[in-house]
């Protein structure tokens, strides 16, 4: 029986699944942090201030608590999970000094009011960034 | 004065109510209710007294019964109110096991905030009072590594709130950050040793909490002028620092007490953890001894050590259980800070061995 070599269909097609492979790896990594187009750009201990409760110069939104790119961004720019993040928050929460970021479905929501309001920050896929909103800091 | 003080937080609430009402289309936007609760078991061996949770309480494990589910249990539910840009407002209500010896649910909060500027923000009610560390989150299980704070630290002080107004002000320099807070007001004190006699006092507070990073430290003064009996002026300086870069922890807190009819007190604790995935051990020690004896006479009130250990478990969203060990030493027979209902047969060198279990949650 004659060897078998690889043709140009499976040669395509392992290029295909690497291909896939690749993209969506870098896809689930690449969180780009964005803020309005009018407003100035911000640094890794300014954003981590704004969501330990640790400063309020900028209104910080959420997404979906638990969610992929919530847990993903607040590894990356604060160090911790989500737990811990609860626990700041609840003490903000209840002891009156203010509120957790609002919590907002999707990445085009978070567009939104990003480019609604120019003391909002927020953080979304980079795949998702348009001209609507600036990117103030990608997150690697 | 009781009956006043509730149709003032009542009338708050409603005049709260109609303006959010009026303003909104959407009330949630307006309105948020969140809420918290811890339900805990705490055993002691000791049984010459009973074991509590803060110094409030008259009853608790040891003594009374082997097992208490009243000592750390509690339930709080909070609205918060958004009415404008600047003006917000708060009302909590907590229930957990007080100098009443029940449940029963008291407004813990009820207060208006109007932001003047970025910086700047005056409040107005029943606002909280933050004597030492984390007396402002000390019913907040969810927001503390152990399951309570160490009692040592809150004995001097019972009052957790004060009708009044406070400013508050936040100064930032480069990477520094400082919160001030200036308050004024009224509380009630529970009198140590007499937890049902309630005294109504003049509070005045000053805080500074200075914020670097992921290191903080605090500088608090308070002063408490009696209304009534007993004629005891209370000045307490408290100063505390926590370092916490997410992976690890230490925290420290301290206090020094000048009563002029219960005398001189120093007490505190250190404690430090790690965490490993969802699990965060720690340890601790606390302890409060007597300096000088007031007009009472009384010369050692409050004295105790403790040293204690144990781990928090984050299993789910919203939720967190706690295991804490602590072995407490009586260092005195007036009244040491954790216990109630104190037997004949009480000795200076005493031990109990206390077993917490506590389920926290937030909503």
């Amino acid at each position: 029986m004659p060897p078998v070599r690889p043709t140009m269909k499976h040669s395509a097609l392992g290029a295909l699944i690497l291909a896939i492979l690749v993209v969506t790896q870098v896809r689930a990594e690449e969180i780009v942090v964005i803020v309005n187009p009018a407003a100035a750009p911000i640094s890794k201990e300014q954003l981590a201030d704004l969501y330990l409760a640790r400063s309020s110069a900028l209104i910080p939104i959420d997404q979906a608590a638990g969610s992929a790119i919530y847990v993903e961004f607040y590894k990356q720019a604060t160090g911790r999970d989500s737990a811990q993040i609860k626990a700041i928050w609840a003490r903000i929460l209840f002891t009156g000094r203010g509120v957790p970021p609002k919590q907002l479905p999707d990445s085009e929501a978070v567009k939104k009011a990003v480019a609604a309001n120019p003391k909002a920050v927020g953080y979304i896929e980079k795949s998702a960034v348009d001209a609507s909103v600036k990117v103030a800091l990608p997150l690697n | 004065m009781k009956c006043q003080r509730k149709s003032a937080i009542v009338a708050t609430a409603l005049a709260l109510g109609t303006i959010a009402a009026h303003g909104a289309p959407a009330i949630d936007e307006y309105v948020t209710f969140s809420g918290f609760g811890t339900l805990g078991a705490a055993h002691s061996d000791y049984s010459l007294a009973d074991f509590t949770g803060n110094g409030s309480q008259p009853n608790g494990a040891g003594y009374s019964r082997s097992w208490s589910p009243t000592l750390d249990s509690d339930l709080g539910v909070q609205a918060n109110l958004t009415l404008t840009d600047a003006l917000s407002g708060v009302v909590q209500v907590l229930s957990r096991d007080d100098e009443d010896g029940n449940f029963k649910p008291a407004v813990e909060w009820a207060n208006l905030k109007y932001q003047i500027t970025s910086d700047l923000a005056v409040r107005l009610g029943r606002i909280v009072l933050p004597t030492y560390g984390d007396s402002d989150i000390r019913n907040v299980g969810y927001a503390l590594p152990w399951v309570r704070v160490p009692i040592e630290i809150t004995y001097t002080s019972t009052a957790t709130n004060a009708d009044g107004l406070d400013v508050l002000y936040r100064v930032k320099t480069g990477p520094v950050t400082q919160n001030l807070q200036l308050q004024w007001g009224t509380a009630t004190e529970d009198l140590p040793g007499a937890a049902f006699t309630s005294n109504r006092v003049h509070v005045v507070l000053f805080e500074d909490t200075l914020q670097y990073g992921d290191a903080s430290v605090h500088l608090t003064y308070q002063r408490c002028d009696p209304l009534r009996f007993p004629p005891a002026q209370l000045v307490l300086v408290d100063a505390g620092f926590t370092y916490d870069p997410g992976a690890w922890f230490v925290t420290a807190d301290s206090n020094h007490t000048h009563d002029t009819y219960f005398g001189d007190l120093i007490s505190g604790y250190i404690s430090g953890g790690v965490r490993v995935g969802r699990f965060a051990p720690y340890t601790f020690y606390s302890a409060a001894h007597a300096q000088s004896a007031g007009t009472s006479e009384l010369k050692s009130l409050g004295e105790q050590h403790t040293v204690g250990a144990g781990v928090r478990w984050d299993f789910a969203k919203n939720l967190d259980f706690k295991l804490q060990v602590e072995r407490v030493t009586i260092d005195t027979v007036d009244d040491p800070a954790a216990f109630s209902n104190l037997q004949p047969g009480v000795r200076i060198g005493d031990k109990a061995n206390v077993l917490s279990l506590a389920l926290d949650f937030v909503f």
